[in-house]
């Protein structure tokens, strides 16, 4: 790993703890059905790599961080529960792969989101640079 | 504060208004300074992989997927801007990790969560299988 990846599309996996509510039968059938999935998404390539968090952790803020607070996320609809790494060609075929997911029946919610190589501020920095060109050359 | 896991960290950048402020040269250096973050800790072996995210994006959610919504990504304080997964062996050093982010002093927060080795889902089962056989 030398650098960001290039291309590719993050899943992140939203939901509250909805599965305490199934039965014995109903956890262990919702669990072939995402093993299979995500192996099956494996083998043909398409997923590289996933992985589930833990409900807890902490949020770090603050000018140097001096602002710790600590989970759990329980409660939430919004905490991310896991991740799949999709290497995909197209947003349409990640959000394909998204709508395929077992959880979705039971209200976990899918962000589907494209990798990028280039940090964000350096994007929005030569924005503002082309707008002051802009504005340079207008005036 | 003392969860340890053997399958290291996930950063999540949170916060993708707080740099509105800034002038191009601030983000400059904001930008260069993330990125010799990211590299020293590669270099430690301490980051395994990290991205930026492009602001685009779709939510989907319903049975069968039925429903996909654009967004989040309005610039907002909850959005998340990018990840970082780290190799590291305690809660305690990936928040020590997350304290140097160059994005705190002007806004940005830094979300930190223990990956886990098998789902919540089969962490659920576990123990009624274990009960189960018990009985049997």
């Amino acid at each position: 790993m030398n650098g960001p990846l290039k291309s590719g599309y993050l899943l992140l996996f939203r939901s509250d703890e909805w599965y305490k509510e199934l039965s014995h039968d109903e956890l262990q059938k919702l669990i072939s059905q995402n093993n299979a999935w995500i192996e099956r998404l494996m083998t043909q390539g398409k997923a590289r790599t996933g992985q589930p968090l833990a409900r807890q952790g902490a949020v770090v803020s603050g000018k140097n961080g001096s602002r710790i607070s600590d989970g759990p996320f329980a409660e939430s609809k919004e905490v991310i529960g896991g991740y799949l790494m999709l290497d995909v060609e197209t947003f349409e075929e990640a959000v394909a792969i998204a709508r395929t997911s077992p959880n979705l029946a039971y209200g976990t919610s899918i962000e589907v989101r494209p990798l990028t190589d280039e940090c964000p501020l350096d994007a929005c920095e030569r924005q503002l640079a082309q707008e002051g060109q802009l504005a340079t050359a207008a005036a | 504060m003392s969860i340890q896991t053997k399958n290291g960290y996930m950063l999540i950048f949170r916060g993708t208004d707080w740099h509105n402020g800034l002038s191009p040269e601030q983000m400059q250096q904001v930008a260069s300074q993330w990125m010799a973050w990211f590299k020293r800790l590669t270099a430690e072996g301490k980051v395994v992989a990290g991205n930026p995210l492009e602001h685009e994006g779709k939510i989907v959610s319903g049975k069968n997927g039925r429903v996909v919504a654009d967004g989040p990504f309005a610039e907002s304080k909850e959005a998340i801007g990018g990840y970082f997964l780290l190799k590291v062996d305690s809660l305690d050093e990936a928040v020590a990790i997350a304290q140097e982010c160059p994005g705190l002093p002007y806004g940005a927060r830094v979300e930190v969560r223990p990956v886990m080795d098998q789902c919540a889902l089969s962490g659920e089962a576990q123990p009624e299988t274990q009960l189960a056989e018990t009985t049997a």
